[in-house]
């Protein structure tokens, strides 16, 4: 398409610009219901999946339909949750903190008509473009990160791994009968960008493989001593190599036995690229959560070491993620988040009843705090 | 991987418009460079944050952190958006052939 200017003028960048305006006030989008009862809500209620009323001083009550979205939507699919919106909400909606959507009404038969039409939308392979659930006791949505799709650092992909686990999950998105709600993350590399660290199953991208050396860029591309200083166990020293043709050059030397693959020392310097088709996959971790609801929040922590990546269903990963949800659903008391009921009946039941196997990978070897995580009791159960 | 072919010197450069190597930098890549960072005259201020950019980066290998620009060339970050519109890392560094910033820029 032929160049159409916005009106800024490239000769004079700084002529007419506008900056530092900030967000726009978020109640200039307050439905009116939401306005007028603003900070004098009395009550709440879950009336079915994906269904909630909220009741006000005033006695008005306003019913909120909440949908789970990909996070990565197109235009089109963003002016058609408009339209639904305009159709029953005044043109009103808005996004929750895991990526859901909302849309918002003032009677009961407008949600239910409202619950069944986008119930009813689905795209042309057959995908619901707007499942109505997360609420409740459920699995609802994966807050997750940008993998193949944009990242330069990924070891897996994110949107990808995210809707197999999602189809595999849906059930328990659109049903309430789970002990407790169970968060679901996915990053795919270890900056864990999102909520891995903290949420009931997380599934995190991991290399398995040291760094590749570019030497002949690497002084010129890197700020060598960033790259040092990026490495958690110290496995990076600077040093000197000659080239093929005799040339001497700055660089970075790793000493393999020393590195765990976390790609920060990438991260910092483009010449140190480690990304490999049969090295990359994911771990899994469980049990973390950021609630102080009866017990602390948590950390979740690493169940499985290693899968492989298997584009584009992840068949093994959709499974031992099935599987854990399957074994908490069934033996976890109600109220318990996975975490709860991990520690409750002992790691070493967890593994025994998800039948996931112990390595020695999942025992901490980093630094002084390892040790706390270590048993020092002899509280164990055979 | 592109080529710059100005005043009859030729630079390499990436995508972002940065220097390849630090030592084909020649007064002519800021003069090259200015446009594009919105950038009309070179004022004795430019060239203070240039020169001490790269006094910095051959000393310790590293860009400084904004704090030490400012504290070392007295400019308070107002003042280097001022006179840098894209900012110290995408317009000072760029001029003063350092490499690239990385990071979760
Ligand atoms: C110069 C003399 C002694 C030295 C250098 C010494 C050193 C130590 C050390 C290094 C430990 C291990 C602490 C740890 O687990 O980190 C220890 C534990 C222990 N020592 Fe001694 N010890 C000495 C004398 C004694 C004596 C005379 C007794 C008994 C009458 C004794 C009874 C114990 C006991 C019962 C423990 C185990 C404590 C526990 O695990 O709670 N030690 N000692
Ligand atoms: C009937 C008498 C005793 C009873 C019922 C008794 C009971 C206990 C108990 C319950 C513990 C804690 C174990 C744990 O949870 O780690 C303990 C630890 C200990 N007791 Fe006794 N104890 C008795 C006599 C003694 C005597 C006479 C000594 C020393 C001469 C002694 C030295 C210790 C030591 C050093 C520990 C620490 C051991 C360790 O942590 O490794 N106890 N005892
Ligand atoms: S988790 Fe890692 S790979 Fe994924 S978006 Fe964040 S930085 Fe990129
Ligand atoms: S990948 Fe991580 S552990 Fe390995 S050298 Fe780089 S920074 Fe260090």
């Amino acid at each position: 398409m032929a160049f159409v200017s916005s009106g800024y003028n490239p000769d004079k960048p700084m002529e007419d610009r506008i900056s530092d305006i900030g967000p726009r006030f978020y109640k200039e989008f307050l439905p009116p219901v939401l306005e007028k009862n603003y900070g004098k809500w009395v009550s709440h209620e879950i009336l079915e999946p994906g269904l909630l009323v909220h009741e006000a001083e005033s006695g008005d009550k306003v019913y909120t339909v909440r949908v789970g979205s990909a996070r990565l939507i197109s235009t089109e699919l963003i002016r058609e949750a408009c339209a639904v919106a305009k159709q029953y909400c005044d043109g009103y909606l808005r996004w929750t903190t895991r990526n859901n959507i909302e849309f918002m009404t003032t009677s009961l038969e407008s949600a239910k008509a409202l619950k069944a039409d986008l119930n009813s939308r689905k795209f042309d392979k057959g995908s619901y473009k707007f499942p109505v659930g997360g609420t409740g006791a459920s699995v609802s949505n994966i807050v997750h990160t940008q993998g193949w799709i944009h990242c330069h650092t990924p070891a897996t992909d994110a949107s990808g791994t995210v809707k197999i686990i999602m189809d595999e999950l849906f059930e328990e998105f659109t049903n309430m009968r789970m002990p407790a709600i169970v968060r679901v993350a996915v990053a795919c590399c270890l900056n864990m960008c999102g909520a891995c660290h903290c949420s009931d199953l997380a599934v995190v991208g991991f290399h398995r493989k040291p760094p590749i050396i570019d030497h002949e860029y690497l002084d010129n591309m890197c700020e060598i001593p960033l790259a040092i200083a990026s490495c958690p166990t110290g496995a990076l020293k600077p040093g000197k190599t000659e080239l093929e043709g005799g040339k001497k050059v700055n660089t970075i030397l790793v000493n393999n036995d020393r590195c765990m693959y976390c790609g920060n020392c990438y991260t910092m310097c483009p010449s140190l690229p480690l990304s490999d088709k049969e090295g990359d996959g994911v771990i899994i971790m469980v049990g973390g959560k950021v609630s102080n609801r009866i017990s602390m929040p948590k950390f979740s922590k690493v169940a499985v070491a290693f899968i492989p990546n298997e584009p584009p269903r992840w068949p093994t990963l959709a499974k031992v993620c099935k599987k854990i949800i399957e074994v908490y659903a069934a033996e976890a008391n109600k109220y318990e988040r996975l975490g709860d009921w991990a520690e409750r009946i002992g790691w070493e039941s967890f593994f025994k009843k998800t039948e996931l196997e112990f390595t020695h990978h999942l025992i901490d070897d980093f630094r002084d705090p390892a040790y706390f995580t270590w048993r020092q009791s002899t509280n164990f159960k055979f | 991987m592109a080529t710059i072919e100005f005043k009859g010197k030729t630079f390499e450069v990436d995508e972002d418009g940065f220097l390849q190597r630090f030592e084909d930098w020649n007064p002519d890549w800021v003069d090259y460079v200015k446009e594009s960072e919105g950038i009309k005259e070179l004022s004795e201020e430019h060239n203070k944050v240039i020169e001490f950019l790269q006094d910095y980066y051959k000393k310790n290998g590293i860009a400084p952190m904004v704090r030490i620009l400012s504290k070392v060339t007295g400019f308070k970050l107002k003042h280097i958006y001022e006179l840098f519109p894209s900012g110290p890392g995408k317009g000072a560094c760029k001029m003063a052939g350092l490499p690239k910033p990385t990071g979760c820029v």
